[in-house]
């Protein structure tokens, strides 16, 4: 490894050197908030020297590139980082948990999914992976006096462990059969070999699959979501929500685009896991009587309208998928925000009945969750309405029509569940007890939130015109 | 077209829609004064309905397709513009969409719980409807479409009866389950367009060029039905509206059923017919059934009824079951006719549905078991009851005779058969109206009440309305002149 590439690893090594920083910092002076601005401020310094700092090679050490479609995401993972440790701050400070472990944790989180949106090599991939899932094993359980966050730390490292072994022995499978872990030529080379290698470079790909499947909780692999998330502290679960997921799909989208004909053989098998992702993710949601678990069932049916779009391999569907996880993110991260700002000492509110009313007492919050719902629903004027748009567009373009019907009448489930939550926040009749007033920095967040789903909403060619640029 | 869009003008299009826009983001941020926001709604609404007046009198009498059109890009990455398109027949909606507005927000004087709220989702049920009958492209179309089902969706769901929550997802399903079968239509016939063209473009009228396949344009013309018939709503697709209807607050009912309904047919009119002609031609026959049908059924149930806003919900289905036969003739007089019904039709059945408030409001009950006897209690009330539900039925003279006379006359030259068993339901309506007459208004009172006549407020709401149907049922020629024009194109561009 070059200087060039220390260069161009710039954003990760502020993330990870800073959050190393912090974390030896707080060994020594407990005070949380300057160690929780101090994370703040270095993951935005991430997302700037991603933003400016002009990248002197493309590839880092052959395993990650240093493209715009990676800097791109590390930008948008450093931001959320930010946003995750805005949120997370009077939860840190109110639970007396170590700010400097859990900045740094963030930090480095944001660091594994940074790598793995830009890893051009398998292994470069797993490194990645494993990176940001070890923070979120910690992370997950990092109050200790929750039983439920234990448990759902728990379930996530033993999920965790499963897709890591079939990530690992896939990865294997592959290299046998090709004789390369580099992403362009393990797939060319496997088009290329025949007979029984190929056989086993496919089954290779089959249990990457299946480990992506785990990570990003596709049916029938999904099961373990809905616990995790209400397990989890509302922070991390927005976190783990969206940018565990974004990045994992980011990097089947790097892969996508370099990939060609050895995905015409998994087709058939994609268009099953996204059928089945959106139905099942939608049905489920709608008889959930807790707002996480909804959040988790809905970010299932969202993983399920992303594989359609990475099923279409156009440039327009790699474009609609990009396009769709940073709405998706915003709107999904939002609403794990607005529940975190809401908590108090009687903990997050969760359970409907807790919610019933409550556009009342906290009318703007309630407001805002309505338009991220709303927006993750796909209401046209919100944001949501163009990236389910462009997906539907992008697999009608390439022929997917019974896809996109069965995507169709998954979104009117979607819609039930996500209307049937803002029925219940504004029941006139219900008295509704008061929740945390919310601190500044969440409202921030907040207010990001929403106006970028307005924004992009009425104005998607802004955020168009970027991904057109950046794709690889 | 495009002459008239390189004009630089008064962009009134706009003004319809960002007026009501703006008047609701007002209304949110006015959260604790709600006397304010009850003003400033009706200046909004008053505002509006001026601009309209203007169009009216200054646009309304243009030749070619259109009065005005307004044309900007908006999303250039997937050929979706910003276009505003105002015919004869959107002039009439959106004439009609102004003036029952300021009747809504009258309505709504009353309201007392979560006032801005209520005015600002009153507001911006106006702007979404205002876009649906304006739009020219299909997104944009699509975008109002939906935008207009939020508002009502809440009006219904918080201010509503005893039910609302169940008929404010039902409401919202049922349309949502037809729009999204149109916005997968809509991406077809872009692409279809597109890969013949090379114009990738949303623009309706240009989209209108497109070479579909017998098979393409049925399943296409599908797609768009689904959403247009569900709202219109025939049979057997209606009954969300009835829930809707009973369900939703006075200014709510007023609302669904003079305007939002009408955006249905509306979207037959101006998108289904004229994109798919040979389909439609295909689709008349089954759609005149239909009409027949509904107009039928929902007679039959309107007369069980007991309820009398339950019993107006199914007036409405039936007399908009007249207004879609009158399109399914496919012939001048029956389309002018239809889309003149459309106009009456909004604006009785609305002053019924706010006579039912009214009456409620005094008596607390719209069971006709306890109703009867208005006439002794309070004059006025039961005179305009009466006044409405005679021009409800089609009394001559009066609003929605000169509509249905033109419908059975165009229809009876093209299907003389559906004509004269068109006209049998008509008498049916006159059946249920006069049942509903004599248990409201007739009759020894239920109950000994001493109720309030009109106040001020109530008369400034009805004695507009009371004008216009006098006036709409003798001389309505004024209202057909800007009709003329837009339906001969319509029906020369639809059948081959």
């Amino acid at each position: 490894m070059s200087l060039l590439d220390l260069l161009a690893l710039l954003p990760i090594l502020i993330l990870v050197f800073g959050g190393t920083a912090i974390l030896m910092a707080g060994a020594w002076y407990r005070e949380p908030r300057p160690l929780l601005a101090g994370g703040i401020v270095t993951a935005l310094l991430g997302a700037v020297a991603a933003g400016l700092v002009q990248p002197p090679t493309a590839e880092i050490a052959g395993l990650f590139s240093a493209g715009g479609y990676a800097r791109f995401y590390t930008i948008l993972w450093s931001l959320l980082a930010a946003a995750g440790l805005m949120v997370a701050a009077r939860y840190v400070i109110e639970k007396k948990i170590g700010a400097g472990e859990y900045v740094s944790l963030v930090l480095y989180a944001a660091a594994g999914m940074a790598l793995l949106s830009s890893a051009t090599h398998l292994l470069g991939l797993f490194l990645a992976l494993e990176t940001f899932t070890l923070a979120f094993y910690i992370l997950i359980a990092s109050n200790r006096r929750c039983e439920l966050a234990a448990e759902a730390g728990l379930k996530y490292l033993l999920m965790g462990a499963v897709a890591t072994g079939f990530m690992a022995f896939g990865i294997a499978l592959i290299y046998a059969a090709s004789g390369s872990l580099a992403l362009p030529e393990a797939v060319v080379r496997l088009t290329t070999t025949t007979g029984e290698l190929h056989a086993w470079g496919l089954l290779g790909w089959g249990m990457v699959l299946i480990a992506v499947g785990f990570k990003i909780s596709l049916a029938p692999f999904h099961l373990w979501t809905p616990d995790v998330y209400q397990g989890a502290p509302a922070p991390v679960a927005g976190l783990l929500a969206t940018g565990s997921k974004g990045a994992v799909v980011a990097a089947l989208v790097g892969m996508l685009a370099m990939a060609g004909p050895i995905w015409h053989d998994l087709v058939d098998l994609i268009w099953l896991l996204a059928a089945l992702t959106m139905l099942v993710g939608a049905f489920s949601a709608l008889s959930q009587k807790n707002l996480k678990r909804l959040l988790a069932y809905s970010s299932v049916t969202h993983m399920g309208t992303l594989l359609v779009g990475l099923l279409c391999q156009t440039t327009d569907g790699l474009a609609a998928t990009t396009f769709y996880v940073v709405i998706y993110v915003v709107a999904s991260f939002g609403a794990f925000a607005v529940i975190a700002s809401l908590a108090d000492e009687r903990g997050e509110p969760m359970e409907f009945d807790q919610w019933r009313g409550l556009g009342y007492r906290h009318p703007v919050r309630c407001g805002v969750l309505t338009l991220l719902l709303l927006s993750l629903a796909g209401l046209p004027a919100t944001a949501g309405f163009m990236a389910k748009f462009a997906i539907f567009h992008a697999a009608l373009q390439s022929g997917y029509v019974g896809l996109v019907l069965i995507g169709v009448f998954a979104s009117v489930i979607s819609f039930a569940f996500y209307l049937r939550v803002t029925i219940l926040l504004f029941q006139p009749e219900a008295s509704a007890s008061r929740w945390h007033k919310g601190a500044t920095p969440e409202h921030a967040v907040l207010a990001v939130c929403a106006s970028a789903v307005l924004l992009l909403g009425f104005f998607p060619g802004l955020l168009f015109d970027l991904i057109a640029h950046i794709l690889p | 077209m495009t002459e008239l869009a390189s004009l630089p003008q008064f962009p009134g299009l706009t003004l319809l829609v960002l007026l009501p826009l703006a008047g609701a983001l007002l209304c949110m941020f006015h959260g604790k004064r709600s006397a304010e926001c009850r003003w400033l709604a009706l200046a909004t609404s008053l505002a509006v309905f001026a601009v309209t007046v203007y169009l009216f009198v200054c646009h309304g009498q243009g030749d070619g397709r259109w009065l005005l059109y307004e044309d900007a890009v908006w999303i250039e990455r997937y050929g979706i513009r910003y276009v505003l398109a105002m015919d004869g027949i959107a002039l009439l909606m959106v004439l009609l969409t102004a003036f029952m507005q300021i009747a809504a927000v009258l309505l709504a004087w009353r309201v007392e719980r979560h006032v801005s709220s209520f005015f600002a989702l009153l507001l911006l049920l106006e702007a979404g409807l205002m876009g649906i009958f304006l739009a020219y492209d299909l997104v944009l179309f699509y975008l109002f479409w939906e935008v207009a089902l939020i508002p009502m969706f809440f009006l219904i769901s918080v201010w509503g009866g005893v039910n609302r929550r169940q008929a404010a997802l039902k409401f919202f399903l049922y349309t949502l389950v037809g729009s999204l079968c149109m916005l997968v239509a809509m991406i077809a016939l872009y692409q279809i367009h597109g890969a013949q063209s090379g114009v990738y473009t949303f623009v309706i009228g240009e989209l209108l060029q497109t070479q579909l396949t017998a098979a393409q344009e049925g399943w296409l013309f599908a797609g768009f039905m689904a959403a247009f018939i569900v709202k219109s709503p025939l049979v057997p697709f209606h009954t969300w509206l009835t829930d809707a209807l009973t369900e939703a607050p006075a200014a709510g009912s007023l609302d669904l059923t003079g305007l939002l309904l009408k955006t249905g047919i509306y979207g037959l009119i101006r998108i289904a017919f004229p994109l798919f002609p040979n389909a439609t031609a295909n689709f008349l026959p089954v759609l005149g059934v239909l009409a027949l049908v509904g107009l039928f059924h929902a007679a039959w149930s309107a007369y069980h009824q007991d309820d009398i806003k339950r019993l107006l919900a199914y007036s409405s289905i039936s007399h908009l079951g007249l207004v879609v036969l009158g399109l399914a003739a496919w012939q001048f007089t029956a389309w002018e006719g239809s889309i003149l019904l459309m106009v009456t039709h909004g604006i009785t059945t609305g002053a019924l549905f706010i006579l039912v408030a009214l009456i409620r409001e005094r008596t607390d009950t719209r069971s006709m078991q306890e109703l009867g006897g208005l006439w002794g209690q309070a004059p006025c009330l039961a005179f305009m009851f009466l006044l409405f539900s005679l021009a409800s039925l089609g009394l001559p003279g009066l609003a929605n005779f000169a509509g249905e006379i033109l419908v059975l006359l165009g229809t009876f030259q093209e299907h003389p058969l559906w004509a004269v068993i068109a006209l049998l339901g008509v008498v049916f309506t006159a059946a249920y109206m006069l049942r509903m007459i004599q248990g409201v208004i007739w009759g020894p009172a239920r109950k000994e009440r001493t109720l309030p006549d009109l106040t001020a407020r109530e008369w400034l709401i009805l004695l507009p309305m009371a004008i216009l149907v006098v006036w709409l049922g003798i001389y309505p020629e004024p209202f057909l002149a800007p009709l003329h024009g837009t339906v001969a194109t319509l029906l020369a561009g639809g059948l081959p």
